[in-house]
This record gives structure tokens, C-alpha cells and sequence, in this order.
């Protein structure tokens, strides 16, 4: 809008010639002419630089929150009993994720053992990345984005749709499979709940790897970010799935046939 | 040339206000560095930092928005500590009270709650945005495990926040999430014993997750979060493109 309203004069027209210029000029020597010094030697004095971002979003941040709360009461129920066990029963949101994986296989593996592993994992990721390229950009690279694309897609389509697969088949019998070695074969409950739900997550995180390695062929860095991608992505798919699409008995059903509230 | 004295120049020029702001208004850069120099809370900060560091879109502020949330927590969480009781027979009752008899205790019940949601979805933003940044690699490494350790216990935090209402909300989300703690291999049935105290939700859990909500684990979120703070600058400050 702005160019448009620009453009009807001619000095205004000339200095977007001129800045346009100035860009190719920028594209060709590879860096912005406008840049005083490098970034890392560029400092300012905290006070008030920083400060003021800072004290301006708490502000801002403080109205919003304070808004909120006036607008919408956190809930209370009926008083706490031990006898009546509501249907479904649901952990806090943050750990529903869990609660869903716990649908699917052994409570151990899924409530203990994932996050475990998921955790340890997290913590040990500057110990096996350490190359600093990259460092201070989003996404390390156009490439880097693209990778977090393709994860978050393919981390959430892979999981719908091993979740719904789940749900057809029967939930918790690891696609039938787990329920037939029990069942017909007389396997003791582990080796579907615990041995096969590893296998199926463990065999599902390696096919991933495999497509991130064959159409990107990544650099470590990159793996990585594919891989904490998927953990980002399948916390939240979790997440939602177990507030918003589990209702009585755990079934899977539509939010608003959801019976209770839950925050 | 001599100005007139204001009432504001009076006031600070007395003894009384130089015994307690010890520089000039922080028009001048020698002020600007004695700001932040000698105030405890805001020499947390270096005097000077990079330009980038203060742009909006490199941190989203959510370390920042993180530990505002804290603070928030602190506060409104002291004022719901007047009066909440602990107790398995007047819990809910004293939730009721806060609701309908105390001035104001609806807001501080609402911003407590809504603030310890925000502050675990800021939590985990935050770790994003410094993963996606890449500022793990050395030599921050041992911040992001510091870091990992604060995400533990913000859930950890939440988690028993959440018991304390004694409605069938928290009554049933913790009997939930404690049986996940307590399906842990080997080591399980002592895990949920020692989480509730008894063999089922009672008065011995409520009180141990009370003491572990308003005293324990903040104690050690903020003995992380000095580590992590202080940590940020010796590593450099924040990280930025090279
Ligand atoms: C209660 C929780 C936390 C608080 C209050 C907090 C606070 C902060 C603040 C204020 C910063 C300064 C830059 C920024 O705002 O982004 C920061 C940086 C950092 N945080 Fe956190 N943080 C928390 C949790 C975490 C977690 C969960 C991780 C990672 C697993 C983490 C890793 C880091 C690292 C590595 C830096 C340095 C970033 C850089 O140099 O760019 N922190 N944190």
C-alpha cells in the first residue's frame, strides 16, 4: 500500500530505484551495507536497551494475564470423592500425552520409560552436537526449516494415523499382533505391552530417520533437529489427543462430545 | 549559571535519597552502567550487551516470560497461602471461601492458575526456541541440561499445584498421574508410596505435595534458576549468529 501511494511521485519512485539498488548491491557482496560493525561487536548499554523490552513486556504481559483471569474463573467441581470415579479420568493436560501412549502399550514403558529415554535424550543433545555452525539462527539453515517442516508433518499424519489404526484394529493390541501372540500363542502379557510397543516405536523413529536421510541427507545438526522435531510435534499430538479427542471409557470421540472439562 | 532548585532536585540531592540510589538519573552512560551496577536485581544484567540480544524475534522473550510467570506465581501463590488449609476435610471448603468470601481471592486463585498453565507452555516454548536457535552448543551445554532440569520441575510444579483444590478435578487427575509415576519398572509401588504417603489419596498426600507445592520445589526452581542466570552470562550472554 504504502509503494503504491509511493510511487505517484517521482523522487519517492527514485529513492525505491535507489534502495533497490542498494539490495542487489547488498546480494552481490554477500552482506547488508547497512550493518555499522559485525553483529558480535555491536553492543548497547542494558539500561535502557534491554531494560525497557523487558519492563514493557511485563507490562504488557501482566494486562493480558490480569484480563484473562477477570474474564474466566479457573474451575472448581464438586468436592473431592474417593467413590465416585468420574469417566474418564484424565491426568493434567500437560501429561495426557502419556496418559494416550499409556492406551497403547505397558504403563512402565509408556509412563516411565518414554519420557525417561525422551529426557535423557534432550539433555544429551549439546554432548553429541557440537559443531557451533549454525548457531543464532532459527533453523540453522533454509535447509534446517525445511527439515522442521517434513518432520512436523510426517510426525503428526505417522501418528494419527497409527492412533486410528490402533482404534480400528483395538486399542492396546499393538495392531493385532500383540493380541494374537497372547491370545492364540499364549505369550505372557510383556511381550505385546512392553517388547512390541518398543519394537513399533523403535522400528516407526528408524523409518523416520531413514526418509530424513535419503531426501535431505543431513548433517548431524540437522538429524537432530528432525529428530526433536518429532518429539515437539508428538508431544502436542498427544496432548490434543488425549484432552480433546478421549472421552468416556478413553474412547475416542469428537471435543464437544466430551463429558467433562479439563485444564 | 546557576538553575533554580526543583522540589525533585531537592529530594534528590538528600542525604536520605543518596543513602539509597547511589547514581545520577541514567541520562549519561557512566549513570546508565551504575544502574544496573548498584542495584541487586537488576545486576543480573551486564552493563552492555550485544544489539541482537535485545531483538524481540531472537528470544520471543520466553526465558524471560518464563521466570515473569514465577514471580507472578511467588506472589499470588503467598496471598492464596493465607488462606488455604491443608487439610483433607477443609481444603475445598477454604477453596470455596477464596472463591466467594475473600476480596479479591478469585482473581489471585484465576491469575495463580492461568499463570502456571501459561508458564509450562512458556517453559516449553523456551526450549524450542533455544534448540531451533541451536544455543545448546558449547559453551552452554551445561546450561541446557540446568535447563531440562527446570523443565522437570515446572511439571513437577504444576503437578502437585494441581492436588491442592481437593475437587474431583484434582482428586482424579493425580490419582491418574501418580499411577503412571507408580507403573515404573522395579522401583513403581515404592514411587507411589512414597508420593502419597498411604496407600490411596489422603491427608498424608495432600500435605506432602502443600509442602512440596509452596516450599520445596520452589526452592529449588529458584536455586536452578540463579545457576541458569548466572550461567547465561558467564557463557557469553546469549548466544547470536557468529
Ligand atoms: C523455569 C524455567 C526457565 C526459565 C525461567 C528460563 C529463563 C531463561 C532466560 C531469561 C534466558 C535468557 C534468554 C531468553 O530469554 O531466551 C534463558 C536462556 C537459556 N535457557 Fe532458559 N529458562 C528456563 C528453562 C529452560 C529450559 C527448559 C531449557 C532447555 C532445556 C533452557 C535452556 C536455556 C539456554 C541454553 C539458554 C541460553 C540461550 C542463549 O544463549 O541463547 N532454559 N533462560
Amino acid at each position: 500500500m504504502a509503494e503504491l501511494a509511493n510511487n505517484s511521485t517521482a523522487p519517492a519512485a527514485q529513492a525505491i530505484d535507489e534502495a533497490r539498488r542498494r539490495k542487489l548491491l547488498e546480494l552481490v557482496r554477500g552482506r547488508a551495507l547497512a550493518r555499522p560493525t559485525d553483529l558480535a561487536e555491536d553492543e548497547v548499554m542494558v539500561w535502557p536497551s534491554l531494560v525497557v523490552v523487558e519492563a514493557v513486556s511485563a507490562v504488557v504481559f501482566l494486562g493480558i494475564l490480569t484480563i484473562l483471569s477477570v474474564l474466566v474463573n479457573a474451575p472448581l467441581l464438586e468436592r473431592a470423592n474417593p467413590q465416585q470415579t468420574p469417566n474418564p479420568s484424565k491426568a493434567p493436560w500437560y501429561f495426557l500425552n502419556l496418559q494416550e501412549l499409556l492406551l497403547h502399550m505397558d504403563a512402565g514403558l509408556a509412563g516411565v520409560i518414554v519420557p525417561t529415554l525422551a529426557l535423557g535424550g534432550i539433555a544429551a543433545i549439546p554432548y553429541f552436537d557440537r559443531s557451533p555452525l549454525g548457531v543464532g539462527i532459527l533453523g540453522t539453515s533454509s535447509k534446517g526449516r525445511k527439515i522442521i517442516a517434513f518432520s512436523a508433518v510426517f510426525t503428526t499424519v505417522v501418528l494419527t494415523g497409527m492412533i486410528l489404526i490402533d482404534e480400528v484394529i483395538g486399542t492396546g493390541t499393538q495392531w493385532g499382533i500383540g493380541r494374537y501372540l497372547q491370545e492364540e500363542q499364549g505369550a505372557p502379557e510383556w511381550v505385546g505391552g512392553i517388547v512390541l510397543s518398543a519394537l513399533i516405536m523403535a522400528g516407526t523413529i528408524g523409518v523416520f530417520v531413514v526418509f530424513v536421510k535419503g531426501i535431505f541427507r543431513p548433517t548431524r545438526r540437522e538429524l537432530i533437529i528432525a529428530l526433536f522435531t518429532g518429539f515437539f510435534v508428538a508431544y502436542w499430538v498427544l496432548a490434543i489427543f488425549g484432552t480433546s479427542f478421549r472421552g468416556e471409557g478413553q474412547e475416542l470421540t469428537w471435543p464437544w462430545n466430551l463429558p467433562l472439562e479439563h485444564h | 549559571m546557576r538553575r533554580e532548585q526543583t522540589l525533585a532536585d531537592r529530594i534528590t540531592g538528600s542525604a536520605v535519597w543518596r543513602s539509597v540510589v547511589r547514581h545520577g538519573y541514567p541520562d549519561t552512560q557512566r549513570n546508565q552502567a551504575l544502574i544496573i551496577a548498584s542495584n541487586v536485581f537488576l545486576h543480573i544484567h551486564p552493563v552492555k550487551i550485544k544489539r541482537y540480544a535485545t531483538k524481540v524475534t531472537y528470544t520471543f522473550c520466553l526465558g524471560g516470560l518464563s521466570f515473569f510467570m514465577f514471580l507472578v506465581l511467588t506472589m499470588t501463590g503467598v496471598l492464596l497461602m493465607f488462606y488455604y488449609i491443608p487439610s483433607e476435610s477443609q481444603a475445598y471448603e477454604s477453596m470455596l471461601a477464596i472463591e466467594g468470601s475473600v476480596s479479591f481471592g478469585q482473581l489471585m486463585r484465576n491469575m495463580h492458575r492461568w499463570s502456571a498453565q501459561g508458564m509450562v507452555i512458556a517453559v516449553f516454548l523456551h526450549m524450542g526456541r533455544v534448540f531451533y536457535t541451536g544455543s545448546y552448543k558449547p559453551p552452554r551445554e551445561f546450561n541446557w541440561v540446568i535447563g531440562v532440569l527446570l523443565l522437570v520441575t515446572t511439571f513437577l510444579l504444576s503437578f502437585t499445584g494441581y492436588l491442592l483444590p481437593w475437587d474431583q478435578l484434582a482428586y482424579w487427575a493425580i490419582t491418574v498421574g501418580s499411577n503412571i509415576g507408580g507403573a515404573a519398572p522395579i522401583v513403581g509401588p515404592q514411587v507411589n508410596r512414597i508420593l502419597l504417603g498411604d496407600l490411596q489419596i489422603g491427608q498424608s498426600t495432600l500435605i506432602r505435595f502443600y509442602t512440596l507445592h509452596v516450599i520445596f520445589l520452589p526452592l529449588i526452581a529458584a536455586f536452578l534458576m540463579a545457576v541458569h542466570f548466572w550461567r547465561i552470562r558467564k557463557d557469553g550472554g546469549i548466544s547470536g549468529p557468529l
